[in-house]
């Protein structure tokens, strides 16, 4: 079987490239993963927003007494607020907890997270010109993306390291471990390293949800996939990747499926 | 209007602890702990010009209570009686309003892990009974009431008789839980036990002085960051990222 070249820099398309590549599709998300982002999405919103309803000392506070007077009377008591945030926030780390069970080597091993979201210089370069190019202040192209661009991978890398520190902090203060000064700073901490994410989701939803540009990011966190025209202008590195694995795999199953021309000999001898 | 009060008449007080019994009893305190508690302030004078005083210790349910805006969830809150209580439910254990009480009235139950304090005995106010201190004290030290009804005796003791509280020029806050006796045995108590500063632990005050600020800024740069990209793609108009 014939097997196109695959190039090692982006490189323009063809019209007649773009309509075949458009067809096709590359699987980026797994069912788990779809369904643990939006689960994550859920409780983000509720943990949020009873989170800073929780908050109410004036000196404190970050969001209007109408929206904590608000949420308290839906949730029908402060007590009922609190039972709320604890226990969808304790359903959240059980459910965490079987993701880095069963998912530890398929997405949380070092080589996994070396490769998927550390940073590399096509990274750094991507995200200066990004972020001038939103501002209308450049228009360089931008260099090539494994299979999450520099943004996501700073997100990540964000919530990788803050998640940890939400987790538990919120359960030294749901179980009030290590005594009370502890508990005093794990509520500081927990505020701040939810405010840090918080600050990135802004960005992360806005890049996912509204920035054209990413729009088959978006969607491929239903589908699971993205077509090839997007994989190849945005994650050009993880395209290349992709196709050269296809290719290493079509070449082996041609040769497991063509017959060996001596036995076929053999045979007809017999 | 109900503004609960109590009133500690130093010249009754023997200080037999039956108030603290009944108290401990009464709210399963923990051995350790105390919602309320006795002091002896030092013996003054030569023999046989002693003076001693005697020091009822309790949660005053100040009108501007430190402990209201130190807590951070809003667990502690002041009843329609003006009594200050505790939701153990919303409460985290932090520590930040033990941390604000002028009075040390405050601390956290070791099994509960939450905050804990005397409340007027809130509950049995509700049903009509005295707290159980008044109702315990066998010399009837304790008068409680309602400092807005002028028929309350703590209205008189208050008002008529001048009960004091416990007070200084730097630290008032308004509490409601006064002292009458012999000038000499009131200044004595009063000398012996002043309220401390409130003050807020360091994590309280960084999380006031410094997170707060910091995330809110954080959080509404990014805010304003992402209106601009979105309005400069309103302007500029969206374009199929095919082309």
């Amino acid at each position: 079987m014939k097997t196109s070249p695959i190039p090692e820099h982006p490189i323009p398309l063809s019209g007649e490239q773009v309509e075949a590549m458009r067809q096709r599709h590359l699987k980026k998300h797994h069912i788990a993963i779809i369904l643990l982002h939006w689960f994550n999405a859920l409780v983000w919103i509720w943990e949020l927003s009873t989170g800073v309803a929780l908050v109410s000392a004036d000196r404190l506070r970050v969001v209007p007494v109408a929206f904590i007077q608000t949420l308290t009377e839906l949730a029908g008591s402060r007590a009922n607020l609190m039972r709320i945030h604890l226990g969808l926030g304790l359903t959240w780390i059980a459910v965490f907890l079987v993701y880095g069970l069963f998912g530890w080597r398929t997405y949380l091993s070092q080589e996994v997270l070396k490769r998927e979201i550390a940073l590399d210089a096509d990274d750094m370069a991507w995200l200066r010109i990004r972020v001038l190019g939103i501002l209308g202040r450049s228009s360089e192209s931008l260099p090539p993306q494994g299979v999450y661009n520099a943004g996501q991978k700073l997100f990540a890398l964000m919530v990788y390291a803050a998640l940890p520190v939400i987790m538990a902090t919120g359960l030294i203060m749901a179980f009030h471990l290590f005594g009370t000064a502890v508990v005093g700073w794990a509520a500081l901490i927990h505020f701040c390293a939810v405010g840090g994410v918080f600050s990135g989701l802004i960005v992360h939803v806005y890049m996912g949800a509204v920035f054209p540009e990413e729009k088959p990011a978006f969607f491929s966190m239903f589908s699971g996939v993205v077509d090839e025209v997007f994989a190849y202008s945005h994650h050009f590195k993880w395209w290349r990747e992709m196709k050269l694995k296809e290719q290493a795999w079509e070449v082996k199953h041609d040769q497991a499926v063509q017959p060996d021309p001596t036995k076929a000999n053999e045979s007809s001898s017999t | 209007m109900t503004r609960h009060a109590m009133v500690t008449d130093l010249r009754r007080c023997v200080g037999c602890q039956a108030c603290t019994a009944a108290c401990n009893a009464e709210w399963d305190v923990p051995a350790g702990y105390a919602r309320t508690h006795i002091q002896h302030t030092p013996v003054q004078g030569t023999f046989p010009d002693l003076a001693a005083g005697i020091l009822v210790a309790q949660c005053a349910q100040c009108d501007e209570a430190p402990c209201l805006p130190a807590c951070p969830s809003g667990a502690t809150f002041r009843d329609a009686n003006g009594a200050v209580r505790v939701n153990r439910e919303v409460c985290i254990g932090c520590g930040y309003c033990v941390a604000a009480c002028p009075y040390d009235a405050r601390y956290i139950h070791p099994v509960l892990k939450k905050a804990d304090k005397c409340d007027f005995c809130a509950p049995r106010v509700a049903r009509g009974q005295e707290p159980a201190c008044v109702a315990t004290c066998p010399t009837h030290a304790k008068v409680f009431g309602n400092l807005e009804d002028r028929e309350s005796p703590v209205f008189k003791l208050v008002y008529d008789l001048g009960a004091q509280r416990r007070e200084t020029q730097a630290i008032h806050v308004g509490p409601h839980v006064y002292y009458q006796g012999k000038p000499q045995q009131v200044a004595l108590v009063m000398d012996a036990f002043p309220p401390r500063p409130p003050h807020m632990p360091v994590s309280g005050s960084l999380w006031e002085k410094v997170a707060r600020p910091v995330v809110v800024g954080a959080v509404g740069l990014t805010f304003a960051g992402q209106a601009v990209a979105f309005f400069h793609q309103l302007w500029h108009g969206e374009e199929d990222y095919e082309d």
